[in-house]
């Protein structure tokens, strides 16, 4: 049994850590202040995804069809693969194309003499001749937990463990809170990988950066995995992991990239892509999703193949 | 790069009455005089205007900015020909350019015949980042509509379809230029090497991008095989970022965003006010505190 337990925060404070995404290593040092030695040991914390808490509709490939409620505020069902992954991309392809998406899904800055942080909230809805009628958008983060084998019995962390977190710089100061919204436990081994298995090529999505080298004690350097394909150069970029005093320095594969897939046991990559590959995998690195090539990732190509005589929004 | 006005055939310089790369700088102007399509005037200052863009460049590039299909409304209480900027949330229209255009101000946008210096004018100018593209998608940018617009049309008059092009980042030159940039006058943009004719969509101080199907060596990632709202998923594919992600924590901000902003023109209007607010000039503290 491969279980996962999907966990998804309510921001309820300015949050100036890492931009991209809350880092597993935050999440993991929250966590671990709350659990015993066994669970620190064998606990596996993702990237903490941001996630506007918005209305949506399920993504083409998702199990489920249409109109989704308050996809952002809760934890979709998973019955397939790519259920997993519905809020896991920082385009957040689930918003509605009938509200404003991106203004949504840009965090507000703002700065506290001179650092800038992202607003737990956003207001919309409101020009100046109408300063009343305005909604509040709340910012979620979407992350989820594993634990090494054999030591199962370690999840589900319990609400008391999750609820109350805080994270990233100025946490002592009542940045970064975040408050539990909604927790789930997935069986991997039950899901749906159908469209995986019967794609006749494959790609790979790297959804979290992929480390190459690392300072830390221990910690073995990594060629880009064999199974991977790439055309150019792949983009790489540097970062660090914080322990205590110590700061080590890693040399990373950025995440975003899209590269193609050199092996023939797609269906295994993929529940390995969930419980993510390389150094550091335990912090949330080396997460990645398989994806038929076939199936394009910005939605609305698709559909405009044909003959488009109209543009929305021309009057 | 191909030289299209000698390569361009001749089918579509019949379409419209001003020469095609001048129309389409001029196509959008009912929009600045906030005008609906159907009842735009064909001459404004005795030039022909909101002419038909040949080639289809017009419904390409909305569709790189809006959704396909029947509009709706999607910011309740701003049915505004103004612009709502991502990166404040309030109207970017300012007094200034509201004068501007009330002014007439626009003019400068719309009358020279010559093509590269409207290109220079619209790459460079505040007034038309007050606008919209469409009033139903008031997050939308005019002016980087208006220059994505003129970008494929020049790519697809050089022979070129959209699934050959690709989107190129470049870092502007180093000091002396550096200061010449931030003034951001036409005139610098006509001069500076950064600048390509047409195909540079976005000039600012520390980043340029360019829409192009002939990026040499430079980094570039494809645009992909027909038009679509993809900014957050082109820009994650670059082979590098333009500017120094690793050393300034701003940069992994404005990074972050731009991966997170399907719709071009926003994207664009959100990298040119961030540079101007955040940019070098700004300065910022350090670490990301985690």
């Amino acid at each position: 049994m491969t279980t996962i337990q999907q966990v998804l925060f309510e921001l309820e404070t300015d949050y100036m850590g890492h931009p991209y995404y809350l880092t597993g290593h935050a999440l993991y040092t929250a966590l671990a202040r709350r659990v015993d030695a066994q669970a620190r040991r064998s606990l596996n914390v993702s990237t903490g995804v941001f996630v506007p808490g918005e209305y949506g509709a399920y993504p083409e490939s998702h199990s489920h069809d249409g109109y989704g409620g308050k996809l952002g505020m809760s934890l979709p069902p998973v019955e397939s693969y790519e259920d997993v992954f519905v809020c896991r991309d920082a385009a957040q392809r689930w918003l509605l194309d009938s509200r404003p998406r991106d203004a949504h899904n840009t965090h507000d800055v703002q700065s506290h003499g001179g650092r800038l942080a992202f607003a737990p909230k956003a207001h919309f809805g409101r020009p100046p001749e109408h300063r009343n009628s305005k909604r509040t958008m709340h910012w979620h983060v979407h992350c989820y937990l594993h634990a090494d084998g054999g030591d199962e019995d370690v999840l589900p962390l319990s609400v008391d463990v999750l609820d109350g977190l805080r994270v990233g710089g100025g946490r002592n100061y009542g940045f970064g809170e975040l408050s539990l919204a909604e927790t789930q436990v997935i069986d991997l081994d039950d899901l749906d990988y159908s469209r995986v298995r019967e794609a006749d090529n494959v790609q790979l999505e790297l959804l979290s950066p992929y480390v190459l080298q690392s300072d830390s004690p221990g910690a073995d350097s990594q060629s880009v995995p064999w199974w991977w394909e790439s055309d150019g150069e792949f983009r790489r970029r540097t970062g660090r992991l914080v322990a205590g005093d110590e700061c080590h320095e890693l040399a990373m594969i950025d995440h975003g990239q899209v590269v193609g897939y050199a092996g023939d046991r797609p269906v295994e990559t993929a529940i390995n892509g969930i419980q993510r590959v390389g150094t550091h995998a335990k912090f949330g690195f080396g997460e990645f999703r398989v994806r038929p090539v076939s199936k394009d990732r910005v939605p609305g190509r698709v559909s405009i193949a044909g003959p488009r005589e109209t543009v929305g929004g021309e009057r | 790069m191909v030289d299209s006005a000698v390569e361009a055939d001749s089918r579509d310089d019949a379409s419209t009455r001003a020469e095609p790369m001048v129309a389409v700088y001029r196509h959008d102007v009912h929009k600045l005089r906030a005008r609906p399509h159907a009842s735009a005037a064909d001459s404004y200052a005795s030039v022909p205007v909101n002419e038909t863009v040949p080639r289809d460049a017009d419904r390409d590039a909305a569709l790189l900015s809006r959704p396909a299909g029947e509009p709706e409304q999607t910011v309740a209480n701003h049915e505004s020909p103004y612009r709502l900027s991502l990166l404040t949330g309030e109207t970017a229209a300012t007094t200034e350019r509201i004068k501007a255009t009330t002014g007439g101000g626009f003019r400068a946008l719309v009358t020279p015949e010559d093509p590269e210096c409207l290109h220079a004018r619209w790459l460079t100018s505040e007034v038309p980042a007050a606008f919209n593209e469409s009033v139903y998608y008031p997050y939308t940018s005019l002016q980087y509509h208006v220059l994505l617009t003129a970008a494929l049309l020049h790519n697809y008059r050089a022979r070129h379809a959209f699934e050959d092009l690709f989107l190129v980042a470049t870092t502007p030159d180093v000091t002396p230029n550096a200061d010449a940039v931030s003034t951001r006058d036409p005139k610098t943009a006509l001069a500076a090497d950064a600048v390509e004719p047409h195909r540079t969509v976005l000039w600012t101080p520390e980043m340029t991008l360019h829409v192009t199907a002939t990026p040499g060596d430079r980094p570039a990632a494809r645009l992909g095989d027909v038009p679509a709202r993809s900014f957050a998923d082109v820009w994650s594919r670059l082979p590098a970022h333009p500017f120094d992600t690793d050393g300034e924590r701003r940069w992994r901000l404005l990074d972050a965003q731009l991966r997170r902003i399907r719709s071009w023109s926003a994207a664009l209007a959100y990298i040119d006010e961030f540079i101007e607010l955040h940019g070098s000039a700004a300065g910022e503290l350090e670490g990301d505190g985690a």
